[in-house]
């Protein structure tokens, strides 16, 4: 019984530290396929001046969930119950940064931009995506950093507080 | 109507709801001014909505549903100011302007929207088939004040020309309708009912439009709204001298008045036109007034009455 407290414990604790590991990973791929959503944006808004509903709907097709459900989201709610853009905006970004792991600073990028699209004209609309950009390439290295540092140690970390635990208590 | 309802502030559009239900009102056009009462009026008639006031954060709601939430689509639009909707409805816009170069860039801070509603009426200008076309097509001007039908009437007449069933034979018909506002395109295809031998050239500036269906439509008659510009009227001459018939309006109370026009000038020194329809916004919409040859000299046998 004892024995299988102990394996119980090492089981868990290492399990923690492989899901923390992944979400570390997660987030910088995150992060690059919201960099590409928003060059798709860009694009459509620039070059074929397709509203945000069509072009949220094209994104939607083009990425890998789950940021694409997150557009599709996005394209729904405005298509059948158009209220603000911002506040669908501001509703799905929270639901979605609650179900993935990305930092409050992703988040608050993602408002902040969600503030300014659809309000300007195609030059200031481009202006805006290109600072969006720039902050999650920023945010990009950040989290990359993270992973390449802490990564394989959360791993190892979680297997080894297991067998102290186990070994202080058995 | 109800599409316009629906991108309206939810408050407004209850209001105005309840005053067409109550007061049997169709009205022509709805105006909303920042801080004021909304206006409504069936070109004669006037009826103030006291209930609600249109707020700043309204009047952005509305130009954000206007442009679908990408205010990025209405950049022409809030260049020239005005915006057509899908069932070719208008909404004209003023307010604080942004000027570059001398010349107008977009409207900022819009204050006061004017939403013009399409009428369509079909079959009104049946009447009048007979000025316009007796053994050939005339080229025909129509003359009118804001909200006279001008347009209401140049799509009457594109239908009948088109394959209407008067006229023993049908017309290659082209519009060249630079504010959507004749065939209320969506993506280029015509909502308003037509018949088959109808192209539309959607959004194009008129001057350029025509010269381009003469080069790849060839049309017999081709019919433009509103002219204006000396642009206008140079490819309206050139249009003519192709040898295909030219069936446009002009802002104007009468043909006097037309004439004096410095823009429209070569257009009466080379006696292009061979009918003038005058209409007038007096009693209701598409009241055809006067109709004149090419000589001034009125031809209109009886007015008619019945709309």
């Amino acid at each position: 019984m004892k024995w299988f407290g102990a394996l119980l414990i090492v089981f868990t604790l290492t399990w923690l530290g492989y899901e923390w590991s992944k979400k570390l990973e997660q987030r910088p791929q995150l992060i690059r396929v919201l960099k590409s959503s928003l060059q798709i944006l860009e694009a459509e808004i620039v070059y074929s001046q397709a509203s945000i509903m069509e072009a949220c709907h094209n994104i939607s097709q083009q990425i890998p969930s789950p940021v694409s459900g997150f557009f599709r989201q996005v394209a729904q709610q405005l298509k059948h119950e158009p209220i603000s853009l911002y506040d669908i905006w501001d509703k799905e970004t929270d639901r979605f940064c609650h179900s993935v792991f990305l930092s409050s600073e992703e988040k608050e990028i993602m408002k902040q931009f969600g503030r300014t699209l659809g309000q300007h004209d195609i030059v200031q609309q481009q202006k805006y995506i290109q600072l969006a950009l720039t902050h999650l390439d920023r945010k990009l290295k950040e989290a990359e950093d993270m992973n390449y540092r802490y990564g394989k140690m959360v791993k190892s970390l979680g297997l080894l507080a297991g067998l102290f635990l186990a070994i202080l208590l058995l | 109507m109800e599409n316009i309802l629906n991108l309206l502030p939810e408050t407004i559009s209850s209001e105005i709801r309840q005053a067409m239900k109550n007061k049997r009102f169709q009205p022509q056009e709805i105006r909303l001014r920042m801080n004021q009462p909304v206006e409504l009026n069936d070109g004669t008639n006037i009826i103030w909505l006291f209930k609600t006031r249109l707020t700043q954060s309204e009047a952005l709601l509305f130009l954000n549903r206007i442009s679908e939430y990408s205010m990025y689509r209405l950049e022409e639009e809030l260049r020239q100011g005005y915006i057509t909707i899908s069932g070719g409805h208008r909404i004209g816009i003023s307010g604080e302007v942004i000027v570059e170069n001398g010349s107008v860039k977009a409207i900022k801070h819009v204050s006061s929207f004017n939403i013009r509603l399409a009428t369509d009426m079909v079959g009104f200008t049946k009447p009048y088939l007979s000025y316009i076309y007796d053994s050939s097509l005339k080229n025909s001007l129509i003359i009118g004040p804001p909200q006279s039908g001008k347009t209401t009437f140049l799509r009457d007449i594109a239908r009948y020309l088109s394959g209407g069933g008067v006229f023993k034979r049908t017309f290659k018909t082209a519009i060249v309708d630079e504010r959507s506002e004749i065939c209320a395109s969506v993506n280029g295809v015509p909502q308003h009912h037509f018949h088959s031998r109808v192209d539309v050239m959607d959004k194009c500036p008129k001057s350029e439009g025509m010269m381009m269906l003469v080069r790849s439509m060839s049309p017999e008659v081709i019919i433009v709204d509103e002219i204006g510009s000396e642009k206008d009227v140079q490819a309206l001459m050139e249009t003519i001298h192709a040898g295909v018939c030219i069936i446009c309006t002009v802002h104007g109370r009468d043909l006097e008045e037309v004439k004096q026009r410095p823009a429209l000038l070569p257009l009466f020194r080379a006696n292009v036109f061979d009918r003038f329809f005058v209409l007038s916004n007096q009693k209701k919409a598409g009241d055809v007034t006067d109709i004149l040859d090419q000589h001034g000299r009125t031809i209109l046998k009886q007015r008619v009455n019945s709309l």
